[in-house]
């Protein structure tokens, strides 16, 4: 009886192979059935998440009953009685406030608020977790009493990753040297930013973009609605564009923007 | 499912959660944009570089190489591939050790959590389990053939 004999061993001993051999098919089978389906999720999500921002960010908020309400106040640039007001919430050390302002705002400069389609109005609007930040604004405000914010501003932004939380402890002495390069007096300068002379005027603006419902860095209200996050040039000629003909002509200037000083 | 295909699963999911994050990093998904909350406190903290890359595009590194390590492991050919095991596990006692150095630092340091680094760390420390299963069965095999 060979057969007998053999078929245990048959059992017992090949198993190893040939089951591995039938069970390879149907196992890689899911395997790759798996596979795919963490891929579709995987792809899916990150495309989900990746086309939010422009569907879903957009609110509309009321900015009538903030404009000149409480004591904060922004820095105007461009004509005052612009057809169309550009609110920009930034944070000194936010790196896409520095993208944001070393690269596309030299032509939004040119060639929106020069020509006078649109002035802007910068408000402070430090993050709590850039350490660096509440000093930057000090120092622009400081810049702002002699008239010079915005060359501040631009010079704050350019030199972002020297003085920023991840660079320094002590920022103090890049913003001097600023209030020096853009022609300050750095000795007024020094004595407004050793006594925090605007640390009010600056919570009294992160405040205001906090009513306004700003959570992120840099948002820009455009006309009455919100926009959180970088734009490009085109995407901000596009928005005040489509303000202007919303507003139709620059009548109503209710909400008018707090004036540089 | 052998452990392997385990493994690969596993690595692929990790794959997505840092592609995420890198790409949060470099600023091309979600808003370029800091906001508050704790992603975004960790992910933009100083300790978020590391050899002067995203510590988040070290991570995608990391899960596309064991990734195509463990896939590579369950093709037939290397399926009794003792080497493969071996890589696989020191590899992810690297990952195990690299991710509780950054957790350490989200507890104790930053004192933020960003829940998808955690998720992260749950992922490598699974692949280093599985992993280790894996090259545990060569040495069971490894003392059958002996006998």
């Amino acid at each position: 009886m060979p057969a007998n004999n053999d078929q245990p061993r048959a059992r017992n001993v090949p198993p190893r192979n040939s089951v591995r051999e039938a069970r390879r098919g149907n196992r890689s089978r899911a395997f790759l059935w798996i596979l795919g389906f963490i891929a579709l999720i995987g792809v899916g999500a990150i495309g989900y998440v990746a086309s939010k921002p422009k569907s879903s960010s957009v609110a509309t908020v009321d900015i009538a009953d903030t404009s000149n309400a409480g004591p904060s106040q922004g820095y105007l640039i461009g004509k005052v009685d612009a057809p169309v007001k550009i609110v920009e919430f930034a944070d000194f050390e936010c790196p896409s406030c520095g993208g944001w302002a070393t690269v596309t705002e030299p032509d939004v400069r040119s060639r929106i608020i020069e020509p006078g389609l649109a002035n802007l109005t910068y408000y402070d609007y430090p993050l709590e977790q850039h350490r660096n930040t509440l000093a930057a604004s000090n120092a622009a405000a400081c810049a702002d009493e002699q008239g010079k914010f915005w060359p501040m501003h631009d010079r704050i932004f350019q030199a972002q990753t020297e003085w920023n939380g991840e660079a320094t402890d002590a920022p103090k002495p890049f913003f001097k040297r600023y209030a020096g390069e853009i022609g300050l007096d750095v000795a007024k300068w020094e004595t407004c930013f050793d006594a925090r002379k605007y640390q009010k005027r600056i919570a009294a603006n992160l405040a205001d973009g906090m009513r306004r419902g700003v959570n992120s860095t840099p948002t820009f209200i455009i006309g009455d609605r919100k926009y959180p996050g970088m734009r490009s040039y085109d995407e901000l000629k596009a928005l005040v564009d489509s303000a202007a003909r919303a507003s139709g002509a620059p009548i109503a200037g209710g909400a008018a923007a707090p004036a540089k000083k | 499912m052998t452990k392997r295909m385990i493994v690969a699963a596993l690595a692929l999911a990790g794959i997505f959660v840092s592609l995420y994050l890198t790409l949060y990093k470099l600023g091309i998904i979600g808003e370029l944009s800091c906001s508050i909350g704790s992603c975004e406190t960790v992910n933009t903290s100083k300790w978020s570089r590391f050899l002067g890359l995203p510590v988040a595009a070290w991570g995608l590194l990391f899960y596309i190489d064991v990734f195509a390590i463990s896939l590579i492991g369950t093709f037939p050919r290397f399926e009794d591939e003792r080497v493969i095991s071996i890589v696989l596990v020191a590899e992810a006692a690297v990952g195990v050790l690299f991710s509780a150095w950054l957790t350490y630092l989200e507890l104790a340091v930053i004192q933020a959590i960003c829940i998808w680094c955690v998720t992260s760390a749950v992922i490598v420390t699974l692949i280093l389990v599985v992993s280790a299963a894996d090259m545990r069965e060569f040495a069971r095999r490894g003392d059958l053939a002996a006998q």
